[in-house]
């Protein structure tokens, strides 16, 4: 599904070039689950964000279904993305103005289905927001925007979702509940997951894990005792 | 629709607020004040068309075609014909050269005539007003044509071969007007009893009016067909030519109303510029949501495209409705000095508002705005992705190029527009650069001062660039405000001078040497005095540079056709101004040069350029059958709104005095001494009164109907620059909040933090304030020299109110809005932002 080769990232800085990514080389197949981890600065969130075409790396390839992100212009790795991508981040991103119904609707709108709505309260009512549909992001809690940012992110069936920390901005008990939730979503729609996050109780969920230290891959672990759901 | 649903949520989430109400703010300034200017505009137009009796009017020296009138009737214009000539009228063995005005009986089409049964009356209780002439056979006349022609109400008098009953006396003609010209007495007669009069033969001068009346587009449509076929002898009249007076009170009154409604956009404009910049920091997460989730550029360009215009076209509607419901509340206030009903506004106020509605969302909001679709979508992901607005120098520059090309398109005057720019600009700079140093020196200053002060201070020096910001907005608001009052109180004053309460109301003309003394002890009798007395000989100009002018030249300048007023004079009189040439002191060897005999001569400028006259130019007079010639030696302005007698050509002493004089002068005669006239008029009847009174009645009418409605103006204006500030400071009150916050969690009491607030407030307002005067003071000496000719002098008021209102007003607003954040706990103020 996701095909990663010879990934590097530099970037200028007052100091020189820094380098982030390292030679990276990696694939993920569909309905895989694959975390990335590894300390703060390790490159996981800019090797997450090259990966779902919303940067590209200074050098290497990638590739989403075949079709090669690092060839095309901006308006195609959005048409991309459009296509097959999905996400779910640390600080949720709703947008305040809108309730959890239209904050799940928005991405269908945008694309013009006609049962946007019925969907949106579909999907947050798996989620357990049923009740809460006109309420503001500010109306709730961290664990309830975060639930209605997993509902917003299924709602519009992506191919592959990724997922940067989800459980950064909540408390233990509160993200376990989210984990639990965003694995059975992802079982049920058999999405590919891409996952960032420096938790190895989460990690150890995925089918494979991949390790990043100073922008390379140092270590993968395809574990049997990785469980989904 | 996806951008209407957008556009919902975000103003529900209040993020369109500001950007929405400045919009409005606006479209509702430029369309009060367009509605008002162009309601009242109407009136004063449909009042002046009383001058014309009509709402258009063709004159010509020669009979006009017929089917000039045929075309008007047929196009559902009303018309009526008018001739006016001099005649001898007769009354037994009296007769006087009367000037005789032959009317159709629908005459006036505008306005109404005054009549009486009883000659000389002031009584209004014995006047009537009528909208019809004479009956055939009937004439209505001058109650001095009476004593004159030693005749009563009822008799009859000849005019050429037809005898006519003299039923009325004529009060007042709505068309009699400022034409100085026709000496006789007024016989108005009917248009059918003309041709048996037989007065007019081939060769006789006569003044043929067509009077015009009906609506606005049937009016310029039959004048569009009419135009081309005018000839030089025909001249058409508008109201605007009616009166070139008035015209010029037209067009002062209608330049200050754009000038008024320019500066209110351009304060919503600064308002707008500042709330979008903060609308679109609000968007940045959103549109990078978009992005990320696959929406393109292009489709993100489209919806915050569609966003904007909608809310242009929404927040334009709601301006216009806005806009009118004010302007029809500046019209109920000022209902008791609208005597007038004012006819409904045409299409122009309404598309005004809406273009600035839309324009100023394009100058102003949509640069903030631009950069938002290519805002890459990493910015989901990290807070360090480096957006790329649109420099603030273009923004800078977009913005003043469209409040040029707003004001350009107001005040449809360049200079006017310009002068407003450059003040603008210049307290920009004003601004921007001393204000720096200003903020600067505090600081340091504040450094070694008590606690408050010091916090205070280096808030504003630690936030300069937004201390900047909102110093321009303010000083920018302030300036325009003190720009705007002190041009009402100065144009009021011009205004006030130009038809002071004691200024001349009447002229007395055609007295005669013999009479002299008479007339003038019978002022002293009763108190009078006049502005002195001009001797005049009446002469035409018969030669220029020893030619004859051409026909085409005579057809086209009456003053070649008549006899002017010729006068002499020592001293340049009060009003004149030598704008060429030299006045009689100052001439050397005029003499030798042009040989005795040779009179020099001063002239009008106006006149002296329609019959193509320069300095050195010879003319030829004839007085009496005499002639003499003249040098041009000055060319002069005159100042027609003095009220005193004005001359287009002077001599020096010497000259003119062997030619038969009769004498002018003009006067103050208060209402209640009116009765004088008839006094006057009883003893000497061939002196000519002409009452001045009741025209510049007329005129301080229309002129206190336009002064209230300026000053209602005004006060929006003022609420409007308020509320520009009131926009300001909740731009940059998150980030006070948030100070204010922490330095409550930190132990401060909330009476420290709002004396800190206060005070950083106050000397911000300060500054403003003292920078605003120096940028109003610098576009007061550009309007004054440009637009209203007025002398400059310093406004010291302006350095004294304009510090004080500024810390007074900002530090009362922005305490207003820190209240808040005393008030609430630090944490929900802190959770909040």
């Amino acid at each position: 599904m996701i095909e990663a080769s010879s990934i590097n990232k530099t970037v200028n800085t007052s100091a020189g070039s820094l380098c982030i990514l390292d030679d990276i080389n990696l694939a993920v197949a569909e309905g895989e689950a694959l975390a990335i981890v590894g300390p703060s600065g390790s490159g996981k969130s800019t090797l997450l964000g090259i990966l779902a075409g919303l940067d590209l790396p200074s050098s290497g390839q990638v590739k989403i279904n075949g079709e090669d992100l690092t060839t095309m212009d901006e308006e195609g790795r959005a048409a991309i993305r459009a296509r097959y991508v999905g996400f779910v981040f640390q600080s949720f991103h709703l947008l305040p103005s809108l309730t959890a119904l239209e904050n799940v609707a928005l991405p269908l709108e945008l694309r013009g289905d006609r049962d946007a709505l019925v969907m949106a309260t579909e999907y947050l009512q798996r989620v357990g927001l049923g009740e809460r549909l006109s309420h503001y992001p500010r109306q709730l809690s961290g664990g309830e925007q975060q639930r209605v940012a997993l509902a917003r992110a299924f709602a519009s069936q992506p191919k592959i979702l990724f997922a940067d920390e989800p459980t950064g901005n909540l408390d233990t008990a509160t993200g376990e509940a989210i984990n639990d939730l965003l694995f059975q979503l992802n079982a049920e729609a058999g999405t590919t997951l891409v996952l960032v996050t420096h938790e190895q109780v989460l990690a150890n969920r995925c089918h494979r894990r991949i390790t990043l230290q100073a922008g390379c891959i140092v270590d993968t672990e395809t574990a049997g005792r990785v469980a989904a759901g | 629709m996806m951008a209407l649903k957008l556009l919902w949520r975000s103003w529900r989430g209040g993020q369109l607020g500001l950007v929405f109400s400045a919009l409005v703010m606006a479209v509702v300034v430029v369309t009060s004040v367009a509605l008002l200017a162009d309601r009242v505009e109407r009136a004063l137009v449909k009042e002046s068309s009383h001058f014309l009796a009509a709402d258009a009017q063709v004159r010509s020296s020669r009979e006009m075609p017929t089917e000039w009138q045929a075309e008007a009737q047929q196009r559902g214009l009303e018309t009526a014909n008018v001739a006016l000539f001099a005649s001898m009228v007769y009354s037994g063995d009296y007769n006087h050269l009367a000037s005789v005005k032959v009317v159709e009986p629908n005459y006036p089409l505008r306005g109404l005539l005054t009549l009486s049964d009883t000659p000389f009356s002031t009584d209004v209780a014995e006047m009537q007003q009528l909208d019809h002439g004479p009956a055939p056979g009937e004439v209505w006349v001058d109650s001095r044509l009476l004593p004159l022609l030693n005749m009563s109400l009822g008799d009859s008098l000849e005019v050429g071969e037809v005898r006519l009953r003299a039923s009325r006396v004529i009060v007042e003609e709505p068309d009699r007007g400022g034409s100085f010209s026709l000496f006789g007495a007024r016989v108005l007669m009917n248009w059918n009893d003309l041709a048996a009069s037989g007065v007019i033969q081939p060769g006789s001068r006569v003044n043929y009016r067509l009077l015009l009346a009906g609506e606005d587009a049937l009016l310029k449509d039959y004048l569009g067909w009419l135009e081309p076929q005018l000839a030089v002898h025909d001249r058409l009249l508008s109201p605007d030519e009616a009166q070139a007076g008035l015209a010029d009170t037209l067009t002062q009154g209608r330049r200050f109303l754009l000038l008024a409604g320019s500066l209110g956009v351009v304060l919503a404009g600064i308002a707008l510029a500042l709330a979008s910049r903060h609308f679109a920091e609000g968007q940045t997460s959103t549109v990078a949501l978009l992005k990320s989730w696959g929406v393109s550029a292009s489709r993100v360009r489209q919806l915050y495209g569609q966003q904007v215009l909608l809310l242009g076209v929404i927040g334009s509607l709601l301006g216009l409705l806005l806009g009118w419901l004010i302007h029809e509340v500046l019209i109920v206030l000022v209902r008791e000095l609208l005597p007038v009903m004012l006819p409904t506004p045409g299409w122009r106020p309404w598309f005004t508002g809406i273009a600035t509605g839309l324009l100023s969302l394009l100058g102003f909001a949509l640069p903030a705005l631009w950069h938002l679709p290519s805002l890459s979508p990493l910015a989901v992901l990290r807070r360090d992705v480096s957006l790329h607005p649109v420099g603030v120098v273009k923004r800078l520059l977009i913005g003043v190029a469209m409040v040029a090309l707003l004001l350009l398109w107001y005040s449809q005057n360049l200079a006017m527009g310009l002068a407003v720019l450059c003040g603008l600009a210049l307290t920009a700079a004003t601004v921007m650069g001393p204000g720096w140093l200003l903020l600067r020196q505090l600081n340091r200053l504040g450094a070694r001062v008590g606690s408050v002060w010091r916090l205070a201070l280096s808030n504003l020096w630690r936030r300069r660039i937004q201390s900047l910001v909102l110093l321009a907005g303010f000083a920018g608001a302030m300036a325009i405000l003190m720009t705007l009052v002190m041009i009402r109180t100065t144009l009021l004053e011009e205004w006030r001078w130009q038809l002071a309460e004691d200024a001349p109301n009447h002229f007395l003309v055609n007295v005669a040497p013999y009479e002299l003394q008479g007339v003038e002890k019978l002022l002293a009798d009763n108190d009078l005095t006049t502005v002195g007395w001009y001797a005049m000989v009446r002469g035409r100009i018969t030669l220029i540079d020893g030619e004859t002018p051409s026909e085409e030249l005579i057809d086209q300048n009456e003053a070649l056709r008549r006899e002017l007023n010729l006068s002499w004079t020592e001293e340049l009189p009060q009003g004149n101004a030598v704008e060429e040439g030299l006045w009689w002191p100052q001439i050397e060897g005029f003499a030798e040069r042009y040989g005795e005999g040779v009179a020099p001569l001063s002239i009008e400028e106006d006149l002296a350029e329609e019959i193509g006259v320069t300095l050195g130019s010879r003319l030829t007079f004839s007085v009496g059958g005499l002639t003499f010639d003249g040098v041009v030696t000055s060319i002069r302005s005159l100042n027609w709104d003095t009220m005193t007698p004005n001359f287009y050509i002077l001599f020096p002493e010497g000259y003119l005095e062997k030619f038969p004089r009769i004498f002018m002068t003009s006067l103050y005669l208060p209402p209640e001494q009116k009765a004088f006239v008839n006094d006057l008029l009883s003893q000497f009847p061939t002196v000519l009164v002409i009452e001045l009174d009741m025209v510049i009645d007329r005129i301080r009418t229309m002129v206190s109907q336009v002064t209230h409605g300026l000053e209602l103006m005004t006060l929006l204006i003022l609420g409007c620059g308020v509320l520009v500030m009131l926009a300001a400071v909740k731009l940059s009150m998150s980030e006070r909040l948030q100070e204010s916050a922490v330095l409550r969690t930190l132990g401060s009491t909330g009476k420290r933090i709002l004396a800190i607030q206060s005070l950083e407030f106050g000397v911000l307002g300060g500054l403003a304030g003292l920078l605003a005067a120096s940028g109003a003071e610098l576009a007061l000496f550009l309007l004054q020299q440009r637009m209203f000719e007025a002398p400059f002098g310093l406004h010291w008021e302006l350095w004294v109110v304009g510090p004080l209102v500024g810390a007074l007003l900002v530090a009362s607003l922005g305490v207003a809005y820190t209240r808040r954040s005393i008030t609430q706990p630090p944490l929900q103020v802190l959770s909040n932002l």
